[in-house]
């Protein structure tokens, strides 16, 4: 029995309760039967003693009355009175014998015996007789109980009157077997006569128990007891008796005649054993029911609290199939139905966590984390039948710019339809599309080798060069795919997928569809690494140096601005252009450095050029990421007052494809910023796709154009054509237009005469040295104005 | 009872008048006591000569009835020789007995008069039973002289008619033990009126 178990605690307990109540109401019942039988043995032996008392009174009664009609008899009183001792003796015995007396005597009126039925009566029944005959003499006849040779006798005395008493009958009876016998019959008692002899031994006379169990009884007896008195407890043989003495006679020489009426304790508490043993079977049969009773009952607890107990163990290792299946309006039921509830609830969660944590929600692919498992099984098969496994990586062109355009809800269609493009690009089963993320999707291809997998990449880019058509827009798609394999390019998933990614971005950055990983890639990606780790470093060890390209009023040729740039000092590999890091620290965020840095060099440097008298507008680039951080016109306030300038002094110019990548965030920087006051250029205007919409809601001041144009106005007339409108475009927007790559005076003249309002480039200088712009200024000298009517070639 | 006391008296009366002596006549009066000093009635008082006097036969028949179950009188006193009848006066009949030795009689089952007395012809006391009602009961002192009288309620018997002489004065009550003889006390008569006094050994019991 495992005491832990509820169950096995109800049912003990249950027991237990049982078997007191059953116990007390034993002991109880027990003891009033004992006190019962007890009484009742008392009263039996009292009542016993009652009966034999009457019993002796009536067999001298009867002994009495044949006395009496013996001493009535005419003839008999008739002998008397002639004294014929032979008809009187004759008599005696006629009668005796009719009444059964064993001794029948006259004794006269002298006291004498005058005739007896024995020759020599026993001196004992002598003498008790004519005590009996004094005793008598006044009544009409008398009885007694005597002790006669160790026996006891009944004798009875009556006269014999004739009319006057003339003598006296006496007849006498042994108590013998018959009368205990009548008695036996009479009660359920046994009955032994027990008379003392002269030597003061018990002796038995008659009884009722067998003669040896009656010799055992002489042995218990006391010696001395002087009435009748209660022996409680008697053992003879295997019974217990409860016994009472009854002093019957005195005799002579101290003789006793007692009887010993005993009642079976054994008997006189049977029908109580039996009704203990029919108790006791009832107890028994009581507790086994309670047994099997509280054992249903607590099985009927337990067992569901079992199986709970097991479903949430189950459920608790993520098991969630077993259907909890009891049923019941009670506790239990009702726990039940909270599990089965719960279970459910649990199963749709974790359903549902699981297609979170491995599913795409937008395309219903799988998502990178699936991927990477999928990749690792794939792996793990390779490994084993020593074949190998494929990924490709694929990114699409343009897609944030769509994503712009056409609205997020656009892009999201547009992500579902490549996703179902790509799969139905899927020749085998077990190849599987995963969006990783953004734009970014991979295939798995497992059991391929590099071939199988270029051709599937060739697949793949040649379903996306139909146009996708959403709703009434229709987008052309490209997209750069870099393909990974298994043993070669990697041994894991995470591997395999970076080195998948490098290929990938080096296919995008050639325009070439698609690229097979190559640990000479890699090796370009590593330095990448390093490169920006030495960006870092030439941030701190101030390597960069801050460059300034003046820019020049064209109609007076007097020099209003300049336009900050940086350039980096290696000091190994020597003097670094910006086109050969400013790239890689776009795409690395460094760029909101390096633009911290150039905003707070050209302030310094603007500050100290107005401290000697110089009011220079300074112009700095921001990339796409300064734009969208909004911390932007906190730090360039703080800047502007750390250096005592007015927001005016400074214009921050941005490339129109800057804008484009989130507008509405862009919008929001430049608004803050026009705000403040700073002035705004947009840089490299032409290049671009914006619209003119867009353009015409932006908070802008100048307009750069874009210096490809400038620099071939002189022979192209496209370009100047371009220029020219460039320019009215501008100042019909009420913005100043700046032109970039003046390069000779007849450029200059140009776009003085086509109104343009200033201009930069190799003519005036070539960007220089911070530190040497104020040295440059005293030695500027604007070129000869030519007339305001010169020829204009537009 | 009253009753019976007058009868006793008649009967004494009778005696008197059989032996009326010539001269005058003086009387023997004798009291008789019990144990206790209490006066004994129905006691029988009797004088029997001692000195060799002649002794008057006075033998005229006597009579116990039986009435109401009982016989009647309880006590009489006769000489010997004297016939005595028992009429049944009762609507029963009665079986008459005696087993004393004085007179061994029966009359069985028997109403009205018999046609004989009984006569009782030896000295004695005769215990008269009924043999179908055991509580009858009556005493016949038989006598040898005619001397003889019973107590009255106060204890008193009177003796008269006696020649001079002298006598055993004898008494004699049914409550004697059965073979117990009467007393005895000399006495002697000289024609004076004598007064003698009695005691018994025994209790006297109440005149029924």
């Amino acid at each position: 029995m495992r005491w832990h178990r509820l169950e096995n605690r109800i049912v003990a307990l249950f027991i237990v309760l049982i078997l007191l109540v059953q116990l007390a109401g034993f002991v109880a019942i027990r003891k009033a039967i004992d006190e019962n039988a007890r009484a009742s043995i008392r009263d039996e032996l009292v009542i016993g003693e009652r009966v034999f008392l009457r019993l002796l009174e009536q067999n001298a009664d009867k002994l009495t009355q044949g006395a009496r009609l013996l001493a009535s008899d005419f003839g008999f009183r008739q002998a008397i009175g002639t004294d014929d001792r032979g008809t009187i003796t004759s008599v005696l015995e006629n009668h005796g014998a009719r009444i059964g007396s064993t001794l029948s005597m006259l004794i006269g009126t002298d006291q004498k015996i005058k005739a007896s039925t024995q020759d020599y009566p026993s001196a004992d029944l002598q003498r008790s007789s004519l005590e009996l005959v004094a005793k008598a003499a006044e009544t009409n006849g008398a009885s007694d109980t005597v002790i006669v040779d160790d026996s006891l006798f009944q004798i009875v005395a009556v006269p014999v009157r004739a009319p006057v008493t003339i003598g006296w009958v006496v007849m006498g009876f042994p108590v013998d077997q018959k009368l205990i016998s009548d008695m036996r019959a009479l009660s359920s008692l046994q009955l032994s006569v027990m008379v003392s002899t002269r030597g003061g031994q018990w002796q038995q006379d008659v009884s009722t128990l067998p003669k040896e169990e009656a010799g055992m009884l002489l042995g218990q007896l006391p010696q001395q007891f002087s009435a009748s008195s209660f022996i409680p407890q008697l053992k003879i043989g295997d019974n217990d008796y409860s016994a009472r003495l009854l002093v019957l006679a005195k005799g002579a020489s101290n003789q006793s005649a007692v009887a010993v009426l005993q009642r079976s304790i054994s008997e006189a508490v049977a029908p109580y054993r039996r009704l203990q043993l029919i108790l006791l079977t009832i107890s028994v049969i009581g507790v086994a029911m309670a047994i099997f009773a509280s054992a249903f009952v607590a099985r009927r607890i337990t067992s569901p609290l079992r199986s709970l107990a097991d479903i949430a163990k189950r459920l608790g290792a993520g098991d969630y199939r077993a259907r909890i299946d009891i049923k019941g309006g009670d506790e239990i039921g009702k726990l039940a139905e909270a599990f089965e509830s719960m279970r459910t609830g649990i199963a749709n969660r974790e359903l549902e966590i699981r297609r979170l944590a491995y599913w795409d929600p937008l395309t219903d692919l799988p998502n990178r984390v699936q991927f990477a498992t999928l990749l690792n099984a794939a792996i793990e098969r390779a490994k084993a039948s020593h074949g190998q496994c494929h990924i490709l990586m694929m990114d699409l062109d343009r897609f944030q710019h769509v994503n712009d355009v056409l609205g997020h809800s656009f892009g999201d269609s547009l992500l579902r339809e490549v996703g179902r493009r790509l799969e139905l690009q899927l020749e085998r089963e077990n190849d599987k599309v995963a969006r990783l993320g953004g734009d970014e999707y991979a295939i798995l291809l497992p059991a391929t080798d590099a071939t199988e997998a270029i051709r599937q990449a060739k697949r793949i880019l040649q379903s996306l060069e139909m146009p996708i058509s959403i709703g009434d827009q229709t987008v052309d798609l490209g997209a750069g795919i870099g393909i990974a394999g298994y043993p070669e390019n990697g041994q894991n998933s995470d591997t395999l997928l970076s080195s998948a990614e490098v290929a990938m971005y080096v296919a995008k950055r050639r325009g070439s569809g698609f690229t097979l990983y190559d640990p000479s890639i890699d090796k370009s990606s590593q330095e990448s690494l390093s490169l920006l780790s030495e960006l870092r470093r030439a941030l701190d060890r101030n390597e960069f140096l801050l460059y300034a390209q003046p820019k020049v009023e064209l109609a007076t040729g007097k020099v209003v601005g300049a336009e900050a740039l940086v350039r980096w000092v290696h000091p190994e590999k020597g003097f670094i252009g910006p086109d050969n890091f400013i790239p890689f620290a776009e795409t690395t965020g460094f760029i909101r450095m390096l633009t911290s840095w150039m905003l707070n060099k050209a302030a310094v440097l603007c500050a100290e050029l107005q401290k000697k008298g110089i009011t220079l507008k300074f112009s700095v680039n921001l990339s796409t990421r300064d734009l969208l951080d909004q911390d932007l016109p906190m730090l360039f306030a703080d800047i502007l007052a750390r250096n005592q300038l007015s927001p005016s002094s400074m214009c921050l110019e941005i490339t129109e494809s800057a804008i484009m990548d989130d507008p509405i965030r862009a919008q929001l920087t430049l608004e803050r910023l026009h705000g403040m006051g700073v002035e705004l250029a947009i840089d490299d205007f032409g290049t671009g796709y914006s619209s003119l919409a867009y353009l015409k809601r932006l908070p802008v001041d100048e307009l750069k154009i874009d210096k490809s144009f400038v620099m071939n106005m002189e022979h192209d007339a496209d370009d100047a054509k371009i220029v020219k409108s460039t320019i009215d475009l501008g100042h019909n927007l009420g913005l100043r237009v700046v032109a970039e790559g003046l390069e000779t005076l007849a450029v200059w003249n140009l776009l003085r005469q086509m109104g343009c309002d200033q201009a930069q480039g190799y003519y005036m200088s070539k960007p220089m040295p911070g530190d040497r712009f104020a040295e440059w200024l005293e030695q500027w000298k604007a070129p000869e104005m030519p007339g305001q009517s010169e020829n204009v070639a537009i | 009872m009253f009753k019976g006391a007058v009868v006793l008296t008649a009967l004494v009366a009778v005696a008197d008048g059989t032996f009326a002596a010539p001269a005058a006549a003086a009387t023997v009066t004798v009291q008789v006591l019990d144990v206790t000093g209490a006066p004994v009635p129905n006691a029988v008082v009797y004088a029997e000569p001692t000195g060799g006097q002649a002794v008057p036969k006075s033998l005229k028949q006597a009579e116990i009835e039986q009435k109401d179950i009982r016989f009647f009188p309880l006590v009489s006193v006769v000489q010997a020789g004297t016939p005595v009848l028992f009429p049944n006066h009762d609507k029963v009949r009665h079986h008459v007995y005696s087993f004393s030795s004085a007179k061994t009689f029966e009359l069985k089952l028997y109403s009205g008069v018999p046609t004989s007395p009984i006569v009782f012809d030896k000295v004695g006391t005769v215990v008269l039973g009924c043999n179908i009602h055991d509580q009858m009961v009556a005493y016949l002192q038989v006598v040898n002289t005619p001397y003889f009288a019973k107590t009255d309620m106060s204890g008193n018997a009177r003796l008269e008619g006696l020649a001079n002489g002298k006598y055993a004065l004898k008494a004699w009550y049914f409550k004697m033990a059965p073979n117990e003889a009467a007393t005895e006390q000399p006495l002697t008569y000289q024609g004076a009126d004598v007064a003698a006094s009695v005691k018994l050994a025994v209790k006297a019991v109440p005149v029924q």
